[in-house]
């Protein structure tokens, strides 16, 4: 059955582009079409419309992306904009949109859409992750990995891994495969890429779970550039529910920058000669120096032990912090990496399994 | 090798170097620096893991001075600069080493600059041996000290898939950065640990042996730690501390260890199904 589909467009020049493509496919059927948010929330009604063209080029039209989703239950409404703006599909997903698409399009490409947006999940702004850790070899990749598979199973929703250790990210290791194309090449194509041809560069694990995998050579990293990685997270923000970084260790303006973008940032750190602790103080400090609070940046501990609520309270004091995740040792995980069978089968009923579990009902619920 | 100041640098440069982080190589950095100085000579240890460097704590040491001071009196006062003024000793037993301290906050330590901390190294000159911490990135930074390195003592631990993979594709770039083979050193951690992955297949895979093999010794490596000394301290009789002596001869030149290092680690056998695992990935 054809969408009953209703056009929000201001420019002339558009709304007829818009108007002949739906027009010759059998897949639309356009119902009707409106110059103003407020006479299509007024009108459309009359037609039971499942299907909104709205555009996001327009602020008005924008602020009542609400409206929509509030008169027009279950209907698809996707924003259209003349130039990719992720600071725009941001704001529409915070409305309630299903999704953002870049005119002029074509009837497959909005089919394509409507197909990437129906598998991504709730129409609920993504939920940007990133791990980060001072030294490295804190179980940080492991955590990130373990995390999208149960995330991914959990809801069906889509979640996408970002495997932003661009020297030396063990990701592709960890799920054994070698994907053709890289993080290098969706940050140099960013530019000229919209959701749908965004969507390809992932490597497909499983059902659900999606990886940008790092480049082959360390010295490729020199070719992505903070602000285009920034880009590629934000447009993936549309393509997945949830979107996990493993970043490079350290302070540096690559981190710094996913960060800033992200809505959890996760401080990991595994207990090993004992000044760890000191280290995570320190990220913590210039966390807070450079973004003036800390409610996004949550400590967490690898491999604790003993672990009990004690020794929490323990690294708790010395870091001046709360340690909001603890995560036992499991030397079983450590050969399941090693022999990239993570996506093949998670050792089940350990305790490991099940604190990395909780954090992912945690993740979801704050996400809802 | 010229100084910015135009003097030929006559000491010898030491930069401890990995792609892994978390394997030992401040450890490594600690006791060479104690090893050459227990020699006679005269020895500076820079910790240039500018963010979170652990010569201090792993010597149980504070100091007011780091590198980021330095950087700050080179930039202010360049004609009276005395880089003595920002070293503090450790002493022990009349065995002394110099430290340039990594900055004490991250912010300072993300402001470093390349340049000047190129400057503050050379006019380390005066000591015989200048042993360079670094971390486990291809940074701007390490990249420029690898540069003006004597020999690079490149350390990896063979004990995780990944590790190896980093460990292969660092050797692998630094010889596409054109370093000479001779000046990049293997030295392999924690050699004879619990591993999956044999010696001999590594040293296949990088088609170079291992320049040197440091046994594991977890207690004497933790005594170390907990006591604030290097291992010749800490730990004088263990067959970690054995061996780092021979790594310090081998970079000393003394008369009686010139050549291949004696220590005798068993190997296992070969173990199959995990190598070709390995040379499927890396395609040989």
């Amino acid at each position: 059955m054809a969408y009953r589909t209703i056009v929000i467009e201001n420019d002339e020049n558009f709304l007829e582009d818009i108007l002949y493509v739906l027009h010759r496919s059998p897949d639309f059927e356009v119902s009707a079409n409106y110059k103003s948010a407020q006479a299509a929330l007024g009108q459309a009604v009359m037609f039971k419309p499942n299907f909104f063209l709205i555009s996001v080029d327009n602020a008005t039209m924008l602020n009542s992306v609400k409206n929509f989703v509030e008169t027009f239950p279950g209907a698809f409404i996707l924003g259209t904009m003349s130039s990719w703006n992720p600071v725009i599909a941001k704001q529409a997903m915070d409305n309630g949109i299903t999704g953002c698409v870049l005119k002029p399009f074509t009837a497959k490409q909005l089919l394509d859409y409507i197909r990437l947006y129906s598998a991504r999940g709730l129409h609920k702004p993504a939920e940007l992750i990133s791990f980060f850790s001072p030294k490295g070899r804190a179980g940080r990749t492991t955590l990130a990995a373990v995390l999208a598979l149960l995330i991914a199973e959990k809801t069906g929703e889509r979640v996408a891994l970002i495997d932003a250790d661009l020297q030396f990210g063990d990701l592709p290791m960890f799920f054994d495969v070698e994907p053709e194309r890289t993080i290098v090449d969706a940050t140099q194509d960013i530019r000229l890429l919209t959701p749908i041809t965004l969507e390809p560069y992932f490597h497909k694990i499983k059902d659900g779970v999606f990886l940008l995998a790092s480049p082959a050579r360390p010295e490729y990293a020199e070719l992505v550039t903070p602000e285009s990685l920034v880009d590629v997270a934000m447009m993936s923000a549309n393509i997945f529910r949830y979107v996990i970084m493993d970043l490079p260790s350290g302070f540096n303006p690559l981190s710094l920058n996913l960060c800033r973008i992200s809505d959890l940032v996760y401080v990991t750190t595994m207990i090993n000669s004992g000044f760890e602790v000191k280290h995570t103080k320190k990220t913590l400090e210039m966390f807070e120096s450079q973004a003036g609070e800390n409610s996004k940046i949550h400590a967490v501990f690898t491999r604790v032990n003993p672990f009990t609520e004690e020794q929490r309270e323990k690294i708790a004091e010395q870091l001046d912090y709360p340690v909001d995740v603890m995560i036992p040792n499991e030397y079983q995980m450590i050969s399941v990496a090693n022999s990239g069978r993570l996506a093949r089968g998670l050792p089940q009923d350990t305790l490991l399994m099940k604190t990395i579990s909780n954090l992912a009902d945690e993740i979801i619920e704050s996400g809802k | 090798m010229a100084t910015a100041k135009g003097i030929e640098r006559s000491s010898v440069i030491i930069s401890v170097f990995s792609t892994t982080p978390g394997i030992g190589k401040t450890i490594v950095a600690i006791n060479l620096a104690a090893g050459l100085a227990s020699e006679g000579y005269k020895v500076c240890l820079a910790d240039l893991d500018l963010q979170f460097g652990d010569v201090l704590n792993y010597l149980k040491l504070t100091s007011k001075t780091t590198v980021a001071g330095a950087q700050r009196a080179l930039l202010d006062h360049p004609k009276t600069f005395d880089v003595r003024k920002f070293l503090i000793d450790y002493s022990n037993n009349g065995i002394t080493f110099s430290i340039l301290p990594a900055p004490l906050y991250v912010f300072d330590a993300y402001q470093t600059d390349i340049n000047i901390v190129k400057e503050i190294i050379n006019d380390l000159n005066f000591c015989d041996y200048i042993i360079i911490d670094l971390n486990s990135m291809f940074s701007a930074l390490n990249l420029a000290m690898l540069d003006i390195s004597t020999v690079i003592n490149y350390v990896g631990v063979i004990d995780f898939l990944p590790a190896l993979k980093n460990y292969k594709i660092g050797y692998d770039t630094l010889i596409r950065f054109d370093y000479e083979e001779s000046k990049i050193r293997l030295v392999e951690n924690r050699a004879d640990s619990q591993k999956l992955i044999n010696s001999n297949d590594v040293e296949r895979l990088l088609g170079e042996p291992f320049y040197h093999r440091l046994p594991n010794d977890y207690p004497s490596v933790k005594k170390s730690i907990n006591t604030g000394q290097p291992l010749m301290f800490a730990a004088p009789d263990s067959k970690l501390t054995k061996s780092f002596g021979e790594l310090v001869g081998l970079y000393s030149n003394r008369p009686h260890s010139q050549g291949e290092a004696v220590t005798d680690i068993p190997t296992e056998k070969n173990s199959g199904g995990l190598l070709s695992k390995i040379s499927n990935f890396f395609g040989f």
